[in-house]
């Protein structure tokens, strides 16, 4: 059991030790979920309310009715409390005060430098941070200056042969903490030793469970469900925290729900799980739900950029042009230099046909962070709209090769392929984006129309590939349909009734009407005249007849042949015979 | 990219550039003198030139060199000036000592350049010419250097300083993996080598002085090894495993932790683009014709290209090369994605660009070039299906982009693919496949369509000038022309005449036209790895003679051995050329196999063997090799095939699709039924049908072959009804499958199974209607052979025809005689005998030579053979005209003779354990 109150201090402790580590995104990450936990009662103050004022009254609604019923048993939440780690030494030393105000001022090997013979903890693991942030600046600086002619970008932290040799050895005397421990994982990672770096965070969130930065670190090494499972964690609260990321990552969305639902009960205020959950639903194409959940977000935490760039996305999809702006200015005031502003301004671009401007953007996103995969999907998509399908590929197969799952690169290539008339070759792609999605009817649906087109014209690998989409529940009522016009062109009509029928009552369920109505209506009124069964012929000739235009003279004329039929008159075909 | 920046082509300035830069200074410095000043003849003052030009041309390797493999190689290359070179160019090094000093070196540099107004040029003046190969370099240097921030002079400037560092930590770096503490602090300092190699030289002149003879191998770092190592270790091999070692460390960067490997890993500097390019082409001709030899393995190109790829990730055809290499290991999966990801990020539009300078379709990228290649990875991994989907796709594409190139090569490879696909499997293919081209076909059989596509694709490639696929389209024709009996095209149904046949002249023409439009491929290769590879080897070839001794005396004799082996390059011929001229080799000796001239069939293998063993594919060597173990085999007896088996199996058992197994197995086969056992035959055949019918699809001719074999079996062991109905299915097989040569045989095989049983009068319609398949289809050995079973069944007939019979064998004798192999010309030699015997005109006694002649003649041939049934024959003919003759002792050996080998026959179990 895990108490709010326990909570609070447990996180109010982190975030001085954090800080006192210049830990500042751990920090700041858990002070987001301090004031995420519900309101303490006690110290009771305006600006504290002022600050949950905001929330939206269906979240208030939810979170009352969650506090009467206040005793739920809240299983599975963090058994053994893990002891807050005491500081080593009350009183900071001079000079660790003067390191820590170079590191504030971002001057890391100065700051480092003052430390170099410091024996208390809190120092040398500064000591080493500096080191470390020092080599990391240099190494960002070199990337643009070394731009090799092939694209070599050889820039290297060369800090971290020595601070390895050196964390290791502190290691070997066990005279390392957690957060040595973290940055010792975050510097086997970079020179590529894995497992070691995924021991050595473990340990480090076993033994202080509030350092999210080194959770973080630990997630981007569980690239599959297996090393997931492997890892040896103690309960802790910050362990849901951590797990409903990585399922998120893993792409199993329901399960990290799941975990994002049940923390919601302790932290029902935390932006960092509503933007989360936000993030799942997304991939659960809830796009409604999704845009509520933003705007709520936005309204809690106006100058929020994080996580906007889905935000756009949502608007994209709606195609709401006004809020994007909105949105779009809102970001560009607050960071105009993020990547997820030059996203969002892409994607408004985007959204306005302005093709080239977007690419710019995307452009400039990716300038600011290379691993920024979306926008690679992103410019491929502008760039199949510019018709420049090589530049479009190349994009495309850029994203892929940063993330091999990410299956709308994958999709994208495909498309591409396709649109040079390459089916068979993008069928490959197809299949791959499949592979990752499988229960997405659109994959399956471009998959289909691939294997129809007039080059392949595979009829029955399509009519596979859309029964799939039907069984995804296909959103669009494409595939019904196309699998009744299938069966009919190969002359099943059994199965092209069926699926008329089927896609006929889908539309009547969503109340559409449109050509494919009539065809269905005509098709089922003929089909069945054929076969003698009158009744249900008639059925589908009144509903014609409801309709102008030549489909109710088409059905005039069939009920005219039905009467015929019934009456006894040889079963000619009486059309001919003008009346 | 169309739509990204891309900087491919750039020209980096890195510290060995800088070197020969300074080399170049004093190749031609600015001053204006006849002969510069440390140069003591003129010949000495080309070979530095010669040696530059090969620096900025070789392609050898990814990397530059460092500054210590540099100074090696101007050890050589300076002679005697070598010392001054070197401090030269240490010094030179040494006194850069601020970013602003490179900055005026290369102003300097400058000045060495030939203003290109200066009409007036002096006799004597050295200048360099802006716009000759080294002038470039010079031009592109300072541009490059001209270009570079203040940042890059920065790390440029760093970077010579770990160049020169490294010259000497590298040798420690080695050393240090001895753990030898001690050298490794001997030979940190600089100035330390400096003072050895200024001993070294003291020491040579010394030398040079007490005998005017200077050891070529005696320079100071290898005296040092060699007292390290305790043993002799040349420079050049140490320098090897050194590269080896980082080499390893480079991929298993897991573990690197030690500051030397991150030295390693930064002073990495890859050559020019162009240097590069011709090094991967390079590579690429290796993978395809060494990818069977033990000493090439795929995973260290491997690692070398993730190496390079990660150097270089803009450099896309490294996608290429690692596809080719795993194609080559077959790995599918990883090539296949490393083939999607090269087509991906260059749109076929990097590297090819050097095979067809069309850049029309640039637009639309060339992707239509990733569908053939896939189609043709699809073929090798034994989805035919898939590859001829993907094919027809290629063919619609570039008809679409209208690449006519693209189009000729894809029609090439569809005809390829359906011929060696058999025919059984590629008819259920072809109905489901929907093309442009094949449709208009559609009613046609599969070699029709086969002659179609090769037909086409030739055109295209004749008025595109595509000479290597004129040359090997011309080939597949001349193959097709052999294996398909020719019909009239266009008229097909039971009214169009049905008269087949072959035309051996249409393949000489074909592969006579092959043959001879490859003699100008010149104009078609790229002079980038030619040129490229010429000056590595060059490289190479400074450093060869320090392994032994060589004394430098009679350096004339050294010069003229490089002069040779630099002509061998020059003249060398593209892989690809010389594979093709090497298949039409091959061509003509399976012609010549087909036609029936054993001797001319051997004669062009061992052309073949000899001449293009080097360069060609592994499979096709191996084709050459089975054909020569063939010939033995027929010719000189099974012992010494199966000696020749043996290299062969060492050497190409590795080869994927190995026909080793099968040419053992027939072998075995073959020598089983000789010595009678039947049973382990029956086994061989057997195993031989399983191989017929592969996960691929079904090999017809192979199929055929096998109960070919199978009804030979039931002949030998006397089942004559079995054995007919055997042959009589095989016909209709035949017939059904039209193949036609097939048909051939059988029929042949029917008539010795009639003549076996003892019904000739059964017999003769199949021999006759063998001869007259032979006739038309141009077959001659086999018509001899079917003229002596002719024969054969005459003589059946009764004594009286023995005259008629010897006529016929008579008229078969010279091509028996000449081409035909051990067991044919033994049968025959038996039967002429037994034709005398039987002519009542003839008498023993009077004209005993003549048949002792040809008996003794066969029992020779056949001893070799161990063909015991035969052997068993001639014996027991001699010793009855032995005893005719009265001759006893003689008859008694005949006798004994006869004796061994009709127990060899009955007893065939020693026999296969001799064999086993």
């Amino acid at each position: 059991m895990v108490s709010k109150e326990s909570c609070r201090n447990e996180i109010r402790a982190a975030i001085r030790q954090l800080s006192d580590r210049c830990l500042y995104s751990a920090a700041k990450w858990a002070g987001e979920q301090l004031v995420g936990i519900e309101q303490d009662p006690s110290n009771f103050t305006p600006s504290n309310t002022r600050f949950q004022r905001g929330s939206s009254s269906i979240r208030r609604r939810f979170s009352t009715n969650e506090s009467i019923s206040t005793p739920q048993p809240s299983v599975g939440f963090s058994q053994a409390a893990t002891p807050l780690p005491e500081e080593d030494e009350t009183i900071d030393g001079d000079l660790y005060l003067l390191a820590k105000s170079y590191f504030d001022c971002r001057e890391y090997r100065r700051a480092s430098h003052v430390l170099r013979d410091q024996t208390s903890k809190k120092s040398v693991f500064l000591h080493f941070y500096a080191l470390y942030l020092a080599g990391e600046k240099r190494k960002e600086e070199e990337m643009i200056e070394l731009e090799g002619p092939l694209g070599k970008s050889d820039a290297i932290n060369r800090e971290l042969v020595s601070l390895e040799r050196d964390l290791s050895a502190l290691r070997r005397t066990g005279a390392i903490d957690s957060f040595g421990l973290y940055l010792y994982g975050v510097v086997l990672k970079e020179k590529g030793n894995e497992t070691l770096a995924i021991a050595s965070l473990v340990e480090s969130v076993n033994s202080y469970p509030w350092n999210w930065s080194a959770w973080s670190e630990l997630q981007s090494l569980c690239t599959s469900i297996e090393t997931l499972d492997r890892l040896n964690l103690n309960n802790h609260w910050m362990k849901d925290f951590f797990l409903g990321y990585a399922y998120q990552e893993l792409r199993m969305h329901t399960e990290s729900l799941a975990k994002y639902d049940y923390l919601q009960g302790i932290f029902s205020f935390s932006n960092y799980i509503q933007a989360q959950t936000a993030k799942a639903q997304y991939s659960l194409r809830e796009f409604d739900q999704v845009e509520i959940m933003f705007e709520e977000l936005l309204r809690n935490d106006p100058y929020r950029v994080e996580d906007m760039d889905l935000y756009s996305n949502v608007l994209y999809a709606k195609e709401a042009c006004a809020a994007l702006s909105y949105l779009a200015h809102k970001v560009f005031l607050t960071d105009k230099y993020r990547p997820e502003s030059c996203c969002i301004i892409g994607n408004y671009y985007s959204l306005k046909g302005q093709h080239e401007k977007a690419v710019m953007y995307f452009r400039r996103a990716l300038k600011l962070s290379k691993k920024y995969l979306s926008a690679w999907t992103l410019m491929g998509h502008e760039y199949v709209e510019m018709k420049n399908t090589p530049a479009a590929i190349d994009a495309y197969r850029r994203a892929v090769d940063i993330n091999p799952s990410d299956y709308r690169a994958w999709y994208g290539l495909g498309q591409a392929y396709e649109m040079m008339g390459m089916p068979f070759y993008a069928l490959h792609y197809f299949r791959k984006s499949i592979f990752f999605l499988p229960n997405d009817s659109r994959l399956w649906i471009a998959m289909a129309k691939c294997y129809q087109t007039e080059q392949l014209y595979m009829l029955e690998e399509a009519i596979k590939c859309y029964k799939r989409a039907v069984n995804c529940t296909d959103t669009e009522g494409i595939a019904l349909n196309q699998l009744a016009k299938l069966h009919q062109k190969l002359g099943r009509n059994e199965e092209a009734a069926f699926y008329f029928e089927k896609d006929l009552e889908r539309m009547d369920a969503e109340g559409l009407e449109g050509p494919n109505m009539f065809e269905a209506l005509v098709f089922l009124a003929t089909h069945f005249k054929n076969h003698k069964k009158f009744e249900e012929a008639e059925v589908y000739c009144t509903r014609l007849l409801d309709y102008s235009g030549p489909e109710k003279e088409k059905a005039k004329s069939l009920l005219r042949g039905i009467r015929m039929a019934q009456t006894g008159f040889p079963s000619m075909d009486l059309e001919h015979f003008p009346i | 990219m169309a739509g990204l920046t891309r900087t491919a082509g750039a020209f980096a300035v890195t510290p060995h550039k800088i070197s020969v830069c300074i080399l170049l200074q004093i190749y031609a410095p600015s001053a204006q003198m006849s002969l510069p000043f440390p140069f003591s003849s003129v010949s000495q003052h080309n070979r530095l030139g010669l040696y530059l030009l090969s620096l900025t041309k070789s392609c050898d390797d990814i990397f530059e060199p460092k500054l210590e493999e540099l100074i090696n190689q101007l050890r050589d290359v300076g002679e005697e000036m070598d010392a001054w070179l070197t401090d030269h160019l240490t010094n030179r090094f040494s006194s850069l000592a601020s970013p602003d000093d490179l900055l005026n070196f290369f102003n300097d540099m400058r000045g060495i350049l030939g203003s290109p107004d200066s009409g007036v040029v002096q006799d004597d003046q050295i200048i360099l010419d802006p716009n000759s190969n080294l002038g470039m370099f010079v031009r592109r240097c300072i541009l490059a250097f001209n270009l570079l921030s203040f940042e890059g002079v920065c790390h440029l400037f760093s970077s010579i300083e770990d160049y020169c560092k490294e010259a000497h930590s590298s040798s420690a770096q080695f050393d240090g993996s001895n753990n030898d503490l001690e050298s490794l602090t001997h030979y940190d300092q600089m100035d330390m080598e400096i003072y050895a190699i200024d001993k070294a030289t003291e020491e040579l002149e010394l030398q040079k002085n007490a005998s005017g003879s200077v050891p070529f191998h005696l320079h100071t770092p290898e005296a040092i090894f060699k007292v390290i190592e305790g043993l002799r270790v040349s420079p050049k091999e140490s320098s090897r495993t050194r590269k080896k070692i980082t080499e390893a460390t480079l991929v298993s960067s897991a573990s690197s932790s030690t500051v030397e490997d991150t030295l390693v890993d930064e002073s990495l500097f890859l050559r020019t683009n162009l240097q590069i390019q011709g090094f991967l082409m390079e590579q690429a001709d290796a993978i395809e014709t060494h990818r069977s030899s033990s000493s090439f393995s795929s995973s260290s190109i491997e690692s070398f290209l993730e190496q390079l790829q990660n150097l270089a990730p803009e450099l896309h055809r490294v996608h290429f090369l690692r596809y080719l290499n795993k194609l080559h290991s077959d790995d599918y999966f990883a090539a296949l994605d490393n083939l999607l990801r090269y087509f991906d990020y260059s749109a076929g539009t990097e590297g090819f660009d050097l095979v067809a300078p069309s850049a029309d379709c640039s637009m639309y990228g060339r992707y239509e070039i990733g569908l053939l290649c896939l189609g043709m990875m699809h073929f090798r991994f034994g989805h035919p299906n898939l590859a001829l989907e993907v094919l027809t796709e290629a063919v619609r594409v570039s008809q679409q982009l209208s690449n006519d190139t693209c189009l000729a090569y894809t029609l090439a490879a569809m005809s390829n693919l359906l011929s060696e696909m058999g025919i059984a499997s590629a008819s259920s293919v072809l109905g489901s496949s929907y093309s442009p081209v094949t449709s208009t076909a559609s009613s046609l059989s599969v070699q029709q369509r086969v002659y179609i596509l090769l037909k086409e694709s030739l055109r295209r490639a004749d008025s595109l000038k595509l000479r290597r696929l004129v040359a090997s389209n011309h080939l597949a024709m001349a193959k097709f022309e052999l294996m398909h009996v020719q019909r009239p095209l266009l008229s097909f149904g039971p009214k169009a005449s049905m008269r087949h046949k072959t035309c051996p002249v249409s393949v000489c023409k074909e592969i006579r036209l092959g043959a001879h439009l490859i003699s100008d491929f010149s104009s078609e290769s790229s002079t980038m790895t030619v040129d490229g590879s010429l000056s590595s080897a060059w490289l190479k070839d400074l450093q060869k003679p320090w392994g032994p001794p060589v004394v430098s005396q009679d350096s004339g004799s050294r010069k003229s051995s490089t002069f040779f082996k630099l002509c061998d390059h020059s003249v060398s011929i593209p892989g690809s050329v010389s594979q093709l001229i090497g298949a039409s080799y091959l061509l003509r000796a399976t012609s010549w196999e087909f036609y029936g001239s054993a001797p001319m069939a051997r004669m062009n293998t061992l052309v073949y063997a000899t001449l293009f063993g080097d360069s060609s594919s592994s499979s096709d060597a191996e084709l050459a090799y089975l054909k020569l173990i063939q010939h033995l085999a027929l010719y000189k007896g099974h012992k010494d095939a199966f000696a020749a088996l043996k290299i062969a199996e060492e050497k190409f058992l590795t080869v994927s699709k190995s026909k080793i197994l099968l040419l053992k197995l027939q072998l075995l086969h073959e020598r089983a039924l000789h010595c009678g056992n039947l049973k382990l035959a029956q086994r061989m055949c057997n195993e031989l049908g399983g191989l017929a019918s592969t996960a691929m699809g079904v090999d017809m001719e192979l199929k055929v072959e096998a109960s070919l074999r199978e009804a030979r079996i039931l002949l030998a062991a006397k089942q004559y009804s079995q054995a007919a109905n055997v042959g009589h299915s095989l016909f209709c097989t035949c017939h059904k499958f039209n193949l036609q040569i097939e048909k051939a045989s059988v029929l042949l095989l029917l008539a010795e199974i009639h003549k076996k049983s003892g019904n000739s009068v059964l017999g003769l319609p199949y021999a006759l209607a063998s001869i007259s398949f032979c006739q038309s289809f141009n077959l001659d050995l086999l018509r001899a052979s079917a003229t002596l079973t002719l024969a054969e069944l005459w003589l059946g007939l009764g004594s009286n025809h023995a005259k008629r019979a010897l006529d016929l064998l008579h008229g078969a004798f010279p091509m028996i005689l000449g081409h035909g192999g051990l067991e044919l010309r033994a049968r025959a030699y038996i039967f002429e005998a037994n034709c005398y015997l039987s002519d009542p005109s003839f008498s023993v006694s009077t004209d005993s030579d003549t048949v002792l002649d040809s008996l003794r003649q066969a029992s020779d041939e056949l001893e070799s053979l161990e063909y015991h049934e035969l052997a068993a024959e001639a014996s027991y003919l001699m010793a009855m005209v032995y005893d005719k003759l009265g001759r006893v002792e003689e008859r008694e050996e005949a006798a004994s003779l006869f004796k061994k080998h009709i127990i060899a026959l009955e007893n065939p179990q020693d026999v296969e354990q001799n064999m086993a």
